[in-house]
């Protein structure tokens, strides 16, 4: 019993130190298969003007993502007056709309990969004290292994050397919140399935269809049985208007999930309104059939088709 | 004032009915596409349930449960009765462990387990370890 609430203690304490507290590599060179130098000299760059650091950055990873756009066209959609700054969300939010995919990243680790992939990564970080913080945004642009330096697109300065260990304490108070702009047809290096998958998402929900329709093919490179990417294709083209590529999607998905009510419940929809009922019926009484959480959603999907009368 | 008496007690009936109704959350399951983001929790709280079961299957996770006095397959059928809102809850405490441990890494593994396990049976209501899970009466 003794060594029993020695083990729990141990194990709180790992807890409690925080996963930033296990997850502190100053030790970059752990990040496999990376060169030991290496500088993104074509990120554009956009000197801020007061506390306009969020615009500037977004504005600096957008262009790079081949948006031609600039802090002033952001202002509106990231800056907060009242917090003389912009919000996280506010900046993930503001990509999606502009249709490109906002991926949050942790660590210098999957940083370091990232850059060295050719992708500048948007951090956020304390540049004053714990109990007088002074947030910035910044634009990570190159590394070196050997120098031990992180070079940054800094506030008013083009190239801004910053020692790693000064870059890690800075970042570490932002819990090491990076974030990528890309678009729709690239991954990230470090991409976990998960995390892209509600990147994509977000822009189906920030309504760039088309966007989010590229993000999913793109997932479905790396992933090609994930479920949600050839409903998620389905369900953006349906959105387009586009019912016969909504209606391939489906019939991919059921390709792969042999049993899946969604699948069958959407294509029911899909095939209802092309006015093909009889086809429609089959796949809403196969999504019934298989049934799960959803049931009673297929239930009133199978209702409804057989209600409907022809013209 | 007796007229005015009787229609005002219909008129505050139908009233507050109304209200009632329209404060109540209906829940209508219209006839619709199901959405992107239904279908990504889903399977999210299904590869989860996986994962889980897979390590209640596993022989040392048992050996410890038994160890605790809990039946392996009295906390299997358990695990099965949540609900998605729970295996959830589970999965974001999961998700905050250490990952990938290159230091510690024996240690780290035993004591995950450990964890792992007096989580689920604490959620279960056999044991009552940690504060932050909200325990069943039972």
């Amino acid at each position: 019993m003794q060594s029993y609430s020695i083990v729990l203690l141990f194990v709180a304490g790992m807890l409690f130190s925080g996963c930033a507290g296990l997850n502190r590599p100053v030790h970059p060179e752990q990040a496999a298969g990376v060169p030991s130098r290496v500088e993104l000299e074509a990120v554009p760059f956009y000197p801020q003007k007061e506390y306009q650091c969020g615009p500037a950055a977004l504005a600096m990873a957008l262009r790079w993502s081949g948006l031609p756009i600039s802090p002033e066209d952001l202002t509106d959609e990231v800056f907060t007056p009242s917090r003389k700054g912009s919000l996280q969300t506010a900046m993930i939010s503001s990509a999606r709309r502009h249709g490109r995919i906002a991926y949050v990243l942790t660590g210098l680790n999957d940083m370091v990969s990232e850059v060295a992939a050719g992708n500048p990564v948007i951090v956020l970080q304390n540049l004053g004290l714990s109990w007088y913080p002074v947030w910035h945004y910044a634009v990570v642009v190159g590394y070196d292994l050997s120098e031990k330096v992180v070079v940054l697109r800094s506030g008013i300065i083009y190239r801004k050397h910053m020692s790693f260990r000064v870059f890690d304490n800075t970042w570490a108070r932002g819990n090491y919140w990076g974030l990528l702009i890309l678009q729709p047809d690239q991954l990230p290096a470090t991409a976990k399935e998960d995390l892209f998958l509600s990147a994509v998402l977000g822009l189906e929900k920030a309504r760039q269809f088309r966007a989010a329709v590229d993000g999913y093919h793109t997932a479905l490179t790396r992933w090609p049985k994930n479920l949600t990417a050839h409903i998620g294709i389905g369900n953006s083209y349906y959105a387009l208007g586009e019912l016969e590529n909504a209606e391939k999607a489906f019939r991919k998905a059921i390709c792969f999930h042999s049993n899946s009510g969604p699948a069958y419940n959407n294509l029911a929809h899909i095939l209802l309104e092309q006015g093909r009922k009889q086809e429609a019926l089959e796949a809403a009484r196969k999504a019934v059939f298989f049934g799960g959480p959803l049931s009673s959603a297929y239930q009133k999907t199978l209702e409804e088709i057989e209600g409907f009368k022809r013209e | 004032m007796r007229g005015i008496r009787h229609i005002a007690k219909y008129v505050s009936c139908f009233v507050t009915l109304t209200m009632l109704l329209m404060s109540m959350p209906v829940q209508t399951v219209g006839a619709a596409m199901i959405g992107t983001e239904t279908v990504m929790t889903l399977t999210k709280a299904q590869d989860v349930r996986k994962n889980l079961n897979e390590l209640l299957n596993r022989e040392d996770v048992k050996s410890i449960m038994i160890a605790q006095g809990i039946s392996p397959i009295e906390a299997k059928a358990r695990v099965d009765s949540l609900s998605d809102a729970e295996i959830m809850q589970l999965a974001d405490k999961m998700d905050q462990l250490p990952s990938g441990g290159s230091d510690f890494g024996v240690v780290v593994g035993a004591v995950l387990i450990i964890f792992i396990v007096l989580l689920i049976t604490d959620i279960l209501g056999y044991t009552h370890v940690f504060s932050f899970v909200r325990h069943p009466s039972s």
